[in-house]
């Protein structure tokens, strides 16, 4: 199967992550713990995109706002949809970074790395310049290692026995929401 | 924005293969004969190569500026000379009607509107500035792992061309499936084959 075939199969995959995400860092309060790591925090904020059907028949719904204030994307979810895209923050320990993920292809956009103080001091010795490149990666790859570990847990439960029991957790957690609004 | 500074969008790929041994005088050798060459000062329409990730002007990479520790990064560079179509259309209607009026013609036919229109396309190019584009790229050696700067989707096919006429490898885009491949063994592999969408509500 090519690249884009599978995308199109498989795209419910990510979606599903991000949906699930959604619920899991509101299960705790913005806590999700990760498996011999502790816990990190992760919260949605401010932007998402939902997406309903496939190819031609498919809905998009672009909502954004305060944290508080997601009711369309709430209503969204009661509908059907699945979140697409979401603006995320995810900390650990004193590092804290910003990124829209689009969930279909796992693109990491518009990611705001931690504030460091190498960053800030700058410099423009080969050494200083080599030294802030390592750190930037380091930063951008801690992100992915976060978020692969978040996927990880998702994986785990979503092809396991317990799928059906944190669905029934999930769904109960949308239609609550739903109320809400 | 990017990479070395600001905020940054980016996408991971895998590097399918085994690096040769003496990796780094490979890499030297393989950079610098794909390295970008400017076009400036040609009438060529399109360029493309590597540069330095400080300075889309260094394609020597003096000091293999390209190596960071257990990491190569590198900038793709591309250059494109490119006409706008109502530019195009503009000049070659403009030209038709110098046309009909030197050679005292009411209408001009198909097979010429396409000469004319051809000719004044190659005309417009040459005369084009070439308008660059550059993506941050960073390669993880240890973990056969690329982070590639842009979501720019042709820019990813252009990547993994240019990486494999570079380097010999392939790369793979780490979409959510491919990267739980990675993440999962043999049986939790198919088990994840198998699944279907589930409904939320």
């Amino acid at each position: 199967m090519d690249l884009v075939d599978l995308i199109a199969e498989k795209r419910f995959i990510g979606q599903e992550f991000l949906t699930w995400l959604w619920w899991k860092s509101e299960e705790r309060g913005g806590s999700v713990e990760l498996p011999g790591q502790g816990d990190i925090t992760v919260v949605f904020e401010k932007h998402m995109l939902l997406e309903y059907g496939e190819g031609e028949s498919s809905e998009k719904c672009i909502c954004s706002g305060l944290q508080s204030e997601l009711k369309e994307a709430r209503t969204g979810l009661v509908m059907g949809k699945k979140l697409e895209q979401a603006r995320i923050q995810v900390a650990q320990n004193d590092y804290e970074w910003n990124f829209t993920m689009a969930a279909a292809v796992m693109e990491f956009r518009n990611v705001k790395l931690p504030k460091t103080g190498a960053a800030q001091e700058g410099g423009n010795s080969p050494e200083e310049i080599e030294g802030l490149i390592l750190e930037r990666i380091f930063l951008f790859e801690e992100l992915v290692r976060l978020v692969q570990a978040l996927f990880r847990m998702f994986l785990e439960v979503r092809i396991g026995n317990s799928w059906k029991d944190e669905l029934v957790k999930i769904r109960s957690w949308v239609h609550t929401r739903g109320q809400m609004t | 924005m990017g990479f070395l500074n600001g905020s940054a969008s980016f996408v991971r790929f895998s590097v399918e293969g085994d690096l040769p041994e003496n990796f780094w005088d490979f890499a030297a050798e393989r950079i610098t004969a794909f390295s970008f060459k400017d076009i400036d000062e040609t009438y060529d329409e399109f360029s493309i190569g590597w540069v330095s990730v400080q300075n889309m002007f260094d394609s020597d990479f003096k000091f293999a500026s390209y190596a960071s520790g257990d990491y190569v990064t590198l900038s793709l560079r591309i250059d494109e000379r490119k006409v706008a179509p109502a530019i195009l259309k503009k000049f070659a209607q403009k030209e038709e009607e110098r046309i009909k009026k030197e050679k005292q013609i009411p209408k001009i036919g198909r097979t010429m509107k396409i000469e004319i229109r051809e000719r004044i396309q190659s005309e417009l190019m040459k005369k084009a500035a070439p308008v660059p584009a550059v993506y941050d790229l960073c390669w993880n050696l240890s973990d056969s792992t690329l982070l590639f700067f842009t979501t720019n989707r042709k820019a990813h096919t252009l990547l993994e061309d240019l990486f494999k006429e570079t380097f010999g490898l392939l790369i793979a885009q780490q979409i959510p499936y491919y990267m739980a491949e990675r993440l999962l063994d043999e049986d939790d592999t198919q088990r994840l084959a198998a699944i279907t969408p589930d409904i939320f509500v």
